[in-house]
């Protein structure tokens, strides 16, 4: 049914000569389904702060993510000035959940992109043109889909060195499969759709078509997976630095603070507690968020 | 979605998992009558060969099975094991081990060719024992391992059925020391002959020890029963043995604790405190003849430079790590052989050791400026650690070298690799562990020796010290020995060439109702000599304890 509701660029100046009675595009009243969202609405509120947190935070602690004090083993919350406590070897955790969370958000964010911009064009350019590059530019997705991703990363490891650029870069390089077949199928709903048969007719080129027609209108469901996307590579990235392939000692990611808390939690439980608790929070909001946005672009749901 | 569900199922199972109540004891069920141990072994059991195997755990296994010609006592001492005497001649080249009258499992004789055969067996190179180096003090046993001499020509042979003589490169005083190591166990000529490979079958499996093999399943146990053909059966006081590959040591705590089991080993170090209060009585923990300690790759510039290598040392705070991070009384380590090595004297440790740490590292960093790194100029290299690290104790030593300036990077690798790597000299700074074959100073030293080659991962190579040990293996007496032994330690300390880090201690939960299972330098435990308080017997038909 979205094929019926076209979000065109176009259609805007259709809506213009409307201005005096209505003024109101379809984007903003997606918006203000969007806000009407309690739920969503404190998601993305709280998920400002721990952005702004992740951001900032670092700069205003007393301590150092990497700081060992040897005398702070293992301190309870509040005790020696260590908000959260301090961990094994005497690391203020306040600043390495925060680190943590800065590096779980920022490999999240960018490998999302990654996956987005890859997977949106490779899908909708699939899923357009169809027939027999369509069928081969879905068996190159079949294939990578069947590469073993932990033997992926341990070659891109080996050719281009440890980095924690190339994990970003891994994980949404693996991440796109998913949204390359979700694009695709929706494009080829789309393309049967009156205004881009008129499009057609009117000569648009074919990438005109693709982008300016067809990617616009799959934006409710892309926004919906990918705010559900984010939480995935956020746990992938976690699995990575469990297996000694994603961050490295001394900096740290939430999935790291997390296993090393899970270790040590009979010695100190709050070293599981508050990375865990930050994990929770933030993939909650994700998905509040996720929610909010498929209900508020979903032309059925009005 | 379902991916999300997954994680946060995922959290949740964790964080339930950390208030889980008391278990309860899950015990493998026990023939009537009789008295059943629960072993967990604390890794996979990959071969039961004795001429095969490689870890400690698969020795506790085959050990129980399978006695040499001298035995461990339950404090890990030599004792007559299938040998009664033995002679040594006066070159201290030739020693004469004279057997006891004993049978295999299947009731054929034990005699020297068993002997014969396997020291035979495992140099060969297609048996590709990763431990043959171990035995190269046997006449021409390096050449047999290296194909260049037939089997036939290694120093031992049956004398009669009952004498075997073996016949030495150098003098080893040792020797005694080495014949408890897994390598001289015999193996059944009758039975390998026959049947090759598929003698580990259970079935097939034939020992002259106090036990002989019922049952392996990969991942789940292995089942060992009583040999009634053991010369002292009546005095064994175990009918069954269970052994349990338990991979995840916290789990296999869980199972002490619970019942299920009767002792796992080893523990996570950091641990060792709190189960000392949550499970009194059961946390066993004496030193042992290990070494962890740092290599360098010294075909790169950088660690060319002795004072470097010096700083770095010199600045790793030993005693935060051992006492704060680890925790779980090992010694801080200054000397490469591991206190409470038999027949030797270790040198006094540097002297920088007993100052305080404020003044080594105003040292280091001094060390480090006349090489030529300071600010402007930072040290950095990668640091490849073995596995995965919950006690921080790396991010613990990277962090003093970063209050000096110096940048290592650390990498996680998976143990295998790491050593696998480090053999290659794939690696800049590496973390080694080297745990005692045999209770000599000389199994350590010989690490450094230029002809050792890859193992010796910095590439030490002295012709003072090659000598020093050369002598050593033709010094009869054990004093002086040890004196020369002490002066290459020295030298090699001297030289910085390895960074040592901590001496090993043995850690296992173990219930306070097993007797029998004292510790030992050696961290050998062998189930015959194990019993429970509370039971009978079992040539007494009473109840076997609960299970």
């Amino acid at each position: 049914m979205s094929a019926a509701s076209p979000l065109v660029p176009g259609s805007r100046s259709g809506a213009k000569t409307m201005e005096a009675v209505a003024g109101r595009s379809l984007w903003e009243d997606a918006l203000r389904r969007l806000l009407r969202n309690q739920a969503a609405v404190a998601g993305m509120v709280v998920l400002g702060l721990l952005i702004l947190a992740a951001v900032f935070g670092p700069a205003l602690l007393p301590f150092d993510y990497d700081d060992v004090i040897k005398t702070d083993v293992y301190a309870r919350p509040l005790q020696a000035g260590h908000l959260l406590g301090a961990d094994y070897i005497g690391r203020d955790l306040l600043a390495r959940t925060i680190v943590g969370l800065r590096v779980s958000l920022g490999i999240g964010i960018v490998a999302t992109l990654v996956s987005l911009i890859i997977g949106v064009a490779w899908g909708a350019t699939a899923g357009f043109i169809g027939g027999r590059v369509d069928e081969v530019m879905m068996r190159i997705v079949d294939i990578l889909f069947a590469l073993p991703f932990v033997f992926f990363v341990i070659l891109l490891m080996v050719t281009f060195g440890r980095n924690i650029f190339l994990i970003f870069l891994a994980i949404g390089a693996v991440e796109w499969l998913t949204m390359a077949r979700i694009v695709r199928g929706q494009t080829m709903s789309l393309k049967q759709a009156e205004f881009v048969e008129a499009a057609r007719a009117a000569g648009v080129p074919r990438s005109g078509i693709i982008f300016r027609h067809i990617v616009p209108n799959l934006l409710g469901p892309v926004a919906v997976y990918v705010t559900l996307t984010i939480p995935g590579v956020i746990l992938t990235e976690s699995f990575l630095s469990f297996i000694g392939m994603g961050v490295q000692e001394p900096l740290t990611s939430l999935g790291t603070l997390i296993s090393n808390g899970a270790a040590n939690m009979e010695l100190a439980t709050w070293l599981i507690i508050f990375p865990s608790l930050a994990m929770v929070i933030m993939l909650m909001c994700f998905n509040f968020i996720g929610d909010g946005l498929r209900d508020a672009i979903d032309p059925k749901d009005r | 979605m379902r991916r999300w569900l997954a994680l946060g199922g995922a959290v949740f199972v964790a964080l339930a998992l950390s208030g889980c109540g008391p278990q309860k004891a899950v015990r493998a069920p026990c023939p009537s009558g009789k008295v059943c141990l629960e072993m967990g072994l604390g890794a996979e059991v990959n071969s039961i060969d004795p001429n095969k195997i490689t870890g400690a755990w698969e020795d506790q296994v085959v050990g129980d099975l399978m006695i040499g010609l001298v035995q461990s006592d339950m404090n890990g001492k030599p004792i007559p094991g299938m040998a009664t005497r033995w002679d040594v001649s006066a070159d201290g080249l030739k020693w004469t081990f004279h057997l006891r009258d004993a049978q295999w499992s299947d009731g054929a004789p034990v005699t020297a060719d068993d002997f014969v055969y396997s020291l035979q067996r495992i140099l060969k190179p297609e048996t590709a024992s990763e431990f043959a180096a171990l035995l190269y003090v046997f006449k021409n046993a390096e050449a047999v391992n290296q194909g260049k001499a037939p089997p036939s020509a290694v120093g031992v042979r049956a004398i009669n059925a009952r004498t075997v003589e073996y016949t030495l490169e150098h003098p080893a005083p040792y020797l005694l020391e080495l014949a408890k190591h897994q390598t001289m166990y015999p193996v059944p000529k009758h039975v390998v002959e026959k049947l090759g490979d598929q003698w580990l079958r259970p079935g097939n499996y034939v020992s002259n020890g106090p036990y002989k093999l019922v049952s392996w399943k990969l991942g789940d146990r292995i089942v060992s029963d009583k040999n009634p053909l053991f010369w002292e059966a009546d005095q064994v006081c175990i009918d069954r043995v269970n052994y349990y590959p338990t991979e995840d040591r916290i789990s296999g705590e869980r199972q002490v604790k619970s019942g299920s089991l009767d002792t796992n080993t080893p523990l996570n170090p950091n641990r060792v405190a709190f189960l000392k209060t949550d499970m009194p009585g059961y946390v066993r923990t004496a030193p042992m003849l290990g070494t962890t300690y740092f290599a360098f790759n010294t075909s790169l510039p950088k660690f060319q430079d002795k004072r470097v290598r010096q700083a770095l040392s010199m600045s790793i705070d030993r005693e935060f790590i051992t006492a704060k991070v680890r925790n779980n009384g090992e010694p801080p380590a200054y000397n490469f052989v591991p206190p409470g090595i038999a027949n030797y004297v270790p040198p006094p440790p540097p002297a920088w050791a007993a100052w305080p740490y404020e003044k080594r590292v105003a040292e280091a960093k001094r060390l480090l400026a006349a090489a030529g790194y300071g600010p402007k100029n930072p040290l950095k290299f990668e640091f490849t650690f073995r596995g995965y690290d919950p006690t921080g104790m790396y991010a613990a030593v990277q962090a003093d070298w970063r209050k000096m300036g110096v940048e290592a990077t650390l990498i996680a690798t998976e143990t295998q690799i790491a050593y696998q790597q480090m053999r290659i000299r794939d690696f800049e700074f590496g973390d080694v562990a080297w745990v005692a074959d045999y209770n000599d100073a000389m199994n350590f030293l010989y690490l450094l020796q230029s002809k050792t080659g890859g193992m010796n991962y910095s590439d030490y190579n002295n012709p003072t010290y090659d000598a020093l040990l050369a002598q050593a293996d033709n010094e009869r007496n054990l004093v002086k020995r040890a004196a020369i032994l002490q002066r290459a330690e020295k030298l090699m300390l001297d030289d910085v060439v390895v960074v040592p880090f901590y001496s090993y201690v043995s850690t296992s939960v173990t219930n306070p109702r097993v007797t029998g299972f004292a510790s030992n330098v050696d961290d050998k435990h062998r189930v015959r000599y194990m019993c429970f308080k509370d039971a009978k017997p079992s040539r007494a038909a009473g109840p076997a304890p609960k299970g």
